[in-house]
Formats: structure tokens, C-alpha cells, sequence
């Protein structure tokens, strides 16, 4: 393919006016010492090429029934979802730095924030941030910026992947991460956080529901973290939140999460959007763009990016982080994802999550070899089962069924051997649970 | 105006629907279970289409018009890209499958490593970054953890003051102190500024090549010469690799880090702020605090490694913006080493057309000659209080994004023009004569013209200090 349309007539005007001979002189400016070989990179196909080359390799992947999640999750993506975000105005526009000309990402964006705002009940949303990791590593910054403290309590519930990049934003940094270890029952308790939080805290970082399904207590550790008046920082799953506390009932300062759930494919895990919501308070130490609602010189409503001072654009170094390019039409695959349900649709949507995930539950943990693991726990979508079975195989025969098995937790340390993290969306039909079931009672 | 969404008038039908076909089970604690009402808006489907595609409509987008936006690359996204990423075989993979069902993605990251390395001069790269800045992130904190496994203090990184904002930030997020370089006129550096605050205390210099101002730093054996002598590392902001494709590679010039934006050069839509990829590229000696998991090949199969003891870690969950890198590597297999190169080339003789247009009429600091992209400054020409910005408005209403404006810093009243490669030579003259008549012929006759702009826009000149000053960031 050749994406630049120019023939030799137009080329050679150019070259006149420029007042060159040969393309190559505008590259006369590089010692010739330092110019590239030839290179030796495939392609010059065609798209009936590209289309069977590329049919060819994803032939190679395999579309699964899955119950898995462990922070992506399958759920269903309404049509509307695809049709706005495969609107060429909005997928090859830029961040919208020209206000007049980018309204249309403005206001949803605008929309976006004000529908996570309801969501989670807290006051101010940012326009977006790369994924659920990113944002729980840039409230543990926002947190320590603001508080001038340099101790962060993470749950050891918090999705692995999240902590390591928590980890990984702090490495430089003088602050402390210290881990808050689960109990027997899958949860954080009270008596954890009373005995971890000090005046050096800056923020108490949980998940709810956490890595292992298990929805936490989170009034009470918020009100355990506010003793010492550290933040408290729930990662929250938002699909849950249609039957679930909100952050801003618990008095939560920051709430952030992966919002691959409202609106964007699996995608092997990416792109997906996180999104950060905090009290009022907090939103100038804010990461990241936000949208405000202003007038034109008309008096008319209008969008534009605003606290930019914020920014690294404008503030450089001291920008409150280096985030320039988001997660802006994942965002708004969110955006439209919120817009279609009401409240009761959002409600039901949640209960259906709950409600098969309970049915499967119940029927494998019926099964012999299968346990609850955690007894008493409340659960939202997912749920760790303990086995005596052969993990790897029962993984091998779903597999050969088509089916992408519950996640192995055995390696994550000692009390997690032998155990299995399922997860049921809404997805999943009844059939499919049924035939899970049948499967494992062979195993 | 359109309405928010939340002013929509509620039919009381929503639009979307689940049904389950088990019995719903919910038992929630009192104390888990959400009292307070959600507030999502309930439209019709039909209301809801029309809203957004209303919305769609009120953006200058790629597809409607020309968007000579500086340092963005703003190229054609190609449709085949789109259309081989939206297969489900990409689309409905987990992270966590097992690696013998994800070969292709695995190929295909592989692949795209493989390729950017050839390109570059690179060793290794790593695709898991989401954007350019967290690329320059993990970049740095390479190099910190590099110094420390040689038990070096190094705490400084030299940042020109032409460099893109995200440079000194995305340092300071990576622990490390900035230390401004001034630059020259033409954006250039001087080996003799350089010297004097290369100490030994420099961790790295970060470049960015072209600079923003559009010109190859044609000091740069000197400037690898002088940083490596003094022990420290050079890091290549790839915001500008377009010009340079298959013409110089960074890896070859010295560097020993590089962030490349796939969203920018490899012809990935930017989606209105994103999702982007920012792969990073290191020498080597580097590749061991490269991110985990690591893509191997072992035999004919490709595996995820994530036993490597010195990696700086994860920087995000999961592998990286798959679809980002997908449509990328679609990217370069469309054209190959040939029409890469063809890219870098037409993409300079675009910026030297216009720029060869525009020179002998506006200020341009750097020079008569640029790479990709070029930066005028009109500040002289201005009358009548005109400023840039009215300029940038100016243009919206001729129907062109405007240019990058008062960006690199070093320039007053800068305007920053990259063409790229895939527009027309008809396509540029146009933008030429009209951005000619607004800064010669309409500042002196017509500047109302410019104060009022934009006329032709959904909505005229928004009050940007009012919306700062009592921020109104949602809904009532």
C-alpha cells in the first residue's frame, strides 16, 4: 500500500519551489555515515493481502466460553457502543485542545464524567487514565502529594498486577508501601487496618469486590482509615455498583477502577480505560484532563479542558503527572455503555452478575472435591472454590471444550493452593453454566 | 446546542436490555448494599443515537479536515487497520488464556518488536507502555535502575527547553532532578552549553530528533560522544520519528533508549486523546530492566517469561494497548522497509513545500529548511492586538484544525505546522494561501475578523478563565 498520493508532476513543482533536484537533498543535513541501511522489513501488501495474512494469524488465537475474570471481564457491549465509537469524528480526532472544533468529544466527555460521578457518588471525575492499575498507582501519588505522609497500606486483595504497578510508580519515590494481609475469610478486617494506620498513612488503598470476588466491609475500613486520617482509596469494580455500596456512601476520598467492563472488549487486556473520581477537595491535585462546562461570548453553553495548570503541558516537572494521551474514546465506549440503562436496567444488569455467579457457586461447590473456600463471603461475579482435583488437567479438558477454566491461584502463596477463581458474567447462559458443571463432575 | 444527556427527554424506555435465564438470587448484607439512587439517564436508543452522532458532528475530525497539528502527526488512519481489529479472534481474548490459544496475538506482538527494532537500531523493545509519556516513565526508570545495578548516583536528566512538556515530567515522576538545557534559536544544541552542566551526576540526556522545531540535530555524534564519555545515557523521544524512518535510526546515532508513539508514526487513530502505545527500544545492555512479562520464542511457540529478576516490573496490568499494536503492525506490513521510507520522505517534502511557501513571507527562527514539521513565528506581521491564538481560531473558521500554537516555548507566538506525508499537494497550497491571507492580509484590514473567530463553529469563543475559576466539572 502507498498512503501518500502524490505523482510526479505535483513532485516535481515541489521540488521547484523547495528548489531541490532530488528528495534526497532535504536529507543532506545527516553525515552520510549515520544513514540507515537498507532495512530489512516485510510488507508492501496489499488489503487483500492484509485481510488473509491477518486472517491467517488470528486463526491462531482461540475464541473462548470464559469463566474467567480476574480484572478483564466478557460482558455484553450494546450495539450503540460500537456505532459512536466507529464514528470517524470522533476516533480521528485529537485531544481536544481547539475547543471551538472539538465540542462533540468535549461534551461526552463532560457526559462521562458526570455519569462516574453518579456512579460512584463522589464529586469530580477526571476525563480518563490508561487502566484500573494506572489509576490505583496515581491515587497512591495523589495521595501522598496532598497529605505530605509517605506510607501507603494496600490490601493483598488488590489485583497483583495492581499492586506491582503500584510498586513500580513508587520506585524512586521515598514513599513505603506496607501490605494488609487477607484474612480466613477473603476480606480485610477492621482489626488490620486499626493496627497497620499511624500517623504516616497517606491512604488506605482497598478493593471491593476484591481480587478473589469478595466484597468488602468498606464503611468500616473507611472508617478505620479515617481514624488516623488517612485517604481512603477504594478500587471498585463499576459494574458492581449497580447493587453495591458506592464510594461515596462510604465516605471513600478516592475511587478509581478498570472501566474495561463498561463498554470495551477483552482485547487480550487492552485498550480499556481507568477512570478517578474524588471529593471535591482533592480535584486540583487531580491527574490528568478534565473537561469543564463554560459559556461562549454569546452566553451559549459550552466544553473545554480546564485546571490545566495541573498539566505537564503548561506545569512541566511540576505537572501533578506525566499523563498526556488517555484512554479518551474508551472513555467514551463508557459514556455511551451508562447512557442506555437506567437506573433500574444498571440494577439488573448487576443482579444478573450476582445471580449466576451464585447459581454456579452453588452447584460446584455441591460438586465432591469442590469447597467454598471463603464460607460466608458475599460476592459480586467471581468466587474462589478450593479443589482436590488435578488443577492443570480440569483446566486442559475445558479447554479442549472450548472453555477458558477458572483462574489457578496456587502460586499466589500457601493458603491459595489448590485454589480456583471462577467468574460468571451475564454472559454466560445457563447451558454453558450447566455444562461446566458437568464437565468438572467428571473430573 | 445540543442537550446533555441528562436533559433527554426520558421516554422512560431504556435502551438496552439483559435477561437472565436463572432464577435471580441477590442476598446483600444491609450494610454492602447501595441506598443511594444511581441518577444514570433513561433514552430511547433512538434519542440516543441521534445525541452522540448530533455530538460526532460538532468535531473537526481527521476525516473531515486538514489538521496540520505540530508534533502530532496527524496522519491518515487507514481503514484496512480498522477493519482487520475489529475480528474477534482479537477482540474476545482474555489476558489470562493459556499461551497455546493467544499464538496469534503473541505473533503478532512478536513480530511488531522484531520490526520496530530494524527500524530503529534498537535491541529490544517492549510494547506493554499506553502512551508516549509512559513510555518516557519506563525509559527512565530503566536507567535509574540501570545506575543503581553499576552502583551509580545519578539523580539528574538534562532536558532541552524545546522538549515536549511530558520530558521533564515524566523525569520527575521517575525520581529524578531536571536540569534545564537551553537551546539554540533553531532549536539546536550547543556541545559547548552541554558541556558545562554535564556532570557527573547526569543519569541521561533526552533528545528528541527532529527537535520541535522541525530540524535534525545534526550535532548528535558530538553530543553521544561527549554524554557517553561522561558516563551518562542518551533517551530518544520518538514523538518525531516520522521524519526519519528508514533514513537514520536512533539506535546508530547513539541512544540508548527511545519511546516510539504507534499512535503517531504507525498511523493509529489518536481517538480524540487516546488510546495510544508507546513501545520502548533499548541497547542491550538495558534488556534485562526491560518490563515483564517478557515475548519469547522457543522453538516455534511463542511464551510469556516473567522470571526476570532486574525488570523495573509491570507499568500497567495485563500486555499493552493490543489493539493499538495490532493496527500498527497491519501499518507496517501495508508498506514494508520501501514504503516506510517512502513516508519519512514524503512527509519532509510536504513540511519544505509549505515551508518553501511560507518563508519568504513569515518568520520561521529555524531556518529555510525543516524535516517533518516546521514552526513560524508571526509575531512581527501582528497589528491591531492580534494574537496567535486569534490566528488558530481564524483558521477553524476557513474549516482547518488549527496548528499546534505557542508550542516549543522557545518561540513567541509559535505556530507549528506538520503536514505529514498523506496529504495533497492541493490539500497544502490551499492551507498556505489562506493561513497567508489571515496573518498578511486580515490583521491589518479585518482584524474583528480574527478577534470574533470562529463564526463557523458549533460554538464561538469559550471563556476558558471563567471555566477555571469556578469550575463546573458535571452535571447538576
Amino acid at each position: 500500500m502507498n498512503y501518500t498520493s502524490r505523482n510526479q508532476k505535483d513532485k516535481n513543482n515541489m521540488f521547484r519551489t523547495i528548489g531541490i533536484n532530488d528528495i534526497n537533498e532535504l536529507f543532506d543535513v545527516i553525515p552520510k555515515y549515520l544513514r540507515a541501511k537498507e532495512l530489512n522489513i516485510a510488507g508492501g501488501k496489499t488489503e487483500q493481502e492484509l485481510i488473509s495474512y491477518f486472517s491467517n494469524i488470528a486463526s491462531k488465537n482461540r475464541i473462548l466460553v470464559s469463566f474467567r475474570g480476574a480484572g478483564i471481564y466478557d460482558h455484553y457491549i450494546p450495539s450503540l457502543v460500537g456505532e459512536i465509537i466507529g464514528r470517524s469524528e470522533f476516533w480521528t480526532a485529537y485531544t481536544p485542545y481547539q475547543a471551538e472544533a472539538s465540542q462533540g468529544t468535549l461534551q461526552t466527555i463532560f457526559e462521562y464524567q458526570s455519569l462516574i460521578c453518579a456512579l460512584t457518588g463522589l464529586d469530580t471525575s477526571n476525563a480518563s487514565l490508561y487502566d484500573g492499575a494506572t489509576a490505583a498507582a496515581e491515587a497512591a501519588l495523589l495521595s501522598l502529594r496532598v497529605s505530605g505522609k509517605s506510607t501507603i497500606l494496600i490490601s493483598q486483595a488488590l489485583h497483583p498486577e495492581y499492586i506491582q504497578t503500584i510498586k513500580t510508580y513508587l520506585e524512586n519515590s521515598r514513599a513505603k508501601i506496607v501490605i494488609l494481609n487477607v484474612s480466613s475469610n477473603g476480606t480485610i478486617e477492621k482489626s488490620s487496618v486499626d493496627a497497620a494506620v499511624n500517623d504516616d498513612i497517606a491512604a488506605v488503598i482497598i478493593q471491593s469486590p476484591n481480587y478473589f470476588g469478595v466484597v468488602e466491609d468498606m464503611q468500616t475500613l473507611s472508617s478505620a482509615a479515617k481514624r488516623k486520617n488517612s485517604l481512603f482509596v477504594a478500587v471498585i469494580n463499576p459494574l458492581s455498583l449497580g447493587a453495591f455500596q458506592a464510594p461515596g456512601e462510604y465516605n471513600a476520598d478516592i475511587a478509581v477502577g478498570e472501566g474495561q467492563v463498561l463498554g470495551s472488549a477483552m482485547s487480550f487486556g487492552g485498550a480499556t480505560f481507568g477512570f478517578m473520581t474524588v471529593k471535591k477537595a482533592l480535584e486540583w491535585k487531580m491527574p490528568g484532563r478534565i473537561v469543564g462546562q463554560t459559556v461562549d461570548k454569546e452566553g451559549k453553553r459550552g466544553f473545554v479542558l480546564t485546571l490545566q495548570s495541573r498539566e505537564q503541558h503548561i506545569r512541566r516537572e511540576k505537572a501533578t503527572s506525566n499523563i498526556c494521551t488517555n484512554a479518551s474514546l474508551n472513555a467514551l465506549a463508557g459514556c455511551v455503555f451508562l447512557s442506555g440503562w437506567g437506573d433500574y436496567g444498571f440494577k439488573n444488569l448487576a443482579e444478573i452478575n450476582i445471580s449466576k455467579a451464585r447459581y454456579t457457586f452453588n452447584k460446584i461447590k455441591s460438586l465432591e472435591g469442590f469447597n467454598a473456600k471463603f464460607k460466608n463471603a458475599t460476592f459480586f461475579n467471581e468466587f474462589v472454590i478450593e479443589t482436590q482435583k488435578d488443577i492443570k488437567k480440569l483446566n486442559k479438558v475445558l479447554l479442549k471444550n472450548n472453555v477458558l477454566g477458572p483462574l489457578d491461584l496456587s502460586n499466589m502463596n500457601e493458603s491459595l493452593k489448590n485454589c480456583l477463581l471462577f467468574c460468571v458474567t451475564e454472559q454466560r447462559t445457563k447451558s454453558e453454566i450447566d455444562s461446566l458443571v458437568e464437565i468438572l463432575s467428571k473430573i | 446546542m445540543e442537550k446533555l444527556l441528562n436533559e433527554l427527554s426520558s421516554s422512560g424506555v431504556p435502551s438496552y436490555n439483559v435477561k437472565s435465564d436463572v432464577e435471580i438470587d441477590v442476598q446483600i448484607p444491609r450494610n454492602l448494599k447501595r441506598n443511594s439512587a444511581l441518577g444514570l439517564p433513561v433514552a430511547a436508543e433512538n434519542d440516543l443515537l441521534r445525541h452522540f452522532t448530533n455530538l460526532s458532528r460538532k468535531n473537526y475530525a481527521l476525516s473531515t479536515v486538514f489538521y496540520p497539528l505540530g508534533s502530532c502527526t496527524m496522519k491518515y488512519n487507514p481503514l484496512i487497520n480498522e477493519r482487520i481489529a475489529k475480528n474477534e479472534a482479537f477482540n474476545f481474548i482474555h489476558p489470562y488464556q493459556p499461551p497455546e490459544s493467544i499464538q496469534g496475538i503473541l505473533e503478532i506482538m512478536y513480530g511488531l518488536e522484531r520490526d520496530l527494532c530494524e527500524l530503529s537500531g534498537m535491541d529490544c523493545f517492549s510494547l506493554q507502555q499506553a502512551a508516549g509519556a509512559q513510555g518516557e516513565f519506563a525509559g527512565l526508570l530503566i536507567i535509574a535502575k540501570y545506575f543503581k545495578s553499576i552502583r551509580q548516583t545519578r539523580t539528574k536528566i538534562i532536558v532541552p527547553d524545546s522538549a515536549h512538556g511530558t520530558n521533564p515530567a515524566s523525569a520527575a515522576f521517575a525520581g529524578f532532578e531536571i536540569v534545564p538545557l537551553k537551546s539554540e534559536s533553531n532549536g539546536s544544541i550547543s556541545p559547548e552549553k552541554l558541556k558545562r552542566i554535564l556532570t557527573p551526576g547526569v543519569a541521561a540526556i533526552m533528545l528528541t530528533i527532529p527537535n520541535t522545531l522541525g530540524t535534525f540535530e545534526k550535532n548528535i555524534p558530538e553530543i553521544s560522544k561527549l554524554a557517553h564519555e561522561n558516563g551518562s545515557l542518551l533517551y530518544y523521544d520518538g514523538a518525531n520519528l516520522n521524519a526519519v524512518m528508514g533514513i537514520v535510526r536512533p539506535g546508530d546515532m547513539g541512544f540508548d533508549v527511545m519511546h516510539i508513539n504507534l499512535h503517531k508514526t504507525f498511523s493509529t487513530p489518536h481517538g480524540g486523546g487516546g488510546p495510544g502505545s508507546g513501545p520502548i527500544g533499548v541497547k542491550a545492555f538495558l534488556e534485562p530492566f526491560l518490563p515483564v512479562p517478557r515475548i519469547e520464542k522457543k522453538k516455534s511457540k511463542f511464551v510469556l517469561n516473567y522470571k526476570k529478576s532486574e525488570s523495573i516490573g509491570k507499568l500497567k496490568a495485563f500486555f499493552g494497548n493490543f489493539p493499538v499494536i495490532l493496527k500498527a503492525y497491519i501499518y507496517i506490513k501495508a508498506l514494508g522497509a520501501k514504503g516506510l521510507k517512502n513516508v519519512s520522505e514524503h512527509a519532509v517534502l510536504n513540511a519544505n513545500y509549505m515551508l518553501a511557501r511560507f518563508k519568504d513571507k513569515i518568520n520561521v527562527p529555524a531556518g529555510g529548511r525543516c524535516m517533518h514539521e516546521f514552526v513560524l513565528s508571526p509575531k512581527s506581521l501582528f497589528k491591531n492586538d492580534v494574537r496567535t491564538l486569534d490566528v488558530a481560531k481564524r483558521l477553524l473558521d476557513y474549516g482547518y484544525y488549527a496548528p499546534t500554537v505557542y508550542f516549543p516555548l522557545i518561540v513567541e507566538e509559535a505556530v507549528m505546522i506538520e503536514p505529514t506525508e498523506t496529504e495533497s499537494k492541493e490539500t497544502l497550497d490551499a492551507f498556505v494561501d489562506i493561513l497567508t491571507k489571515i496573518i498578511l492580509e486580515e490583521t491589518g484590514l479585518e482584524p474583528q475578523k480574527l478577534k470574533e473567530a470562529p463564526v463557523n463553529t458549533s460554538v464561538r469563543r469559550l471563556n476558558e478563565v471563567e471555566a477555571a475559576r469556578k469550575p463546573i466539572l458535571r452535571w447538576k
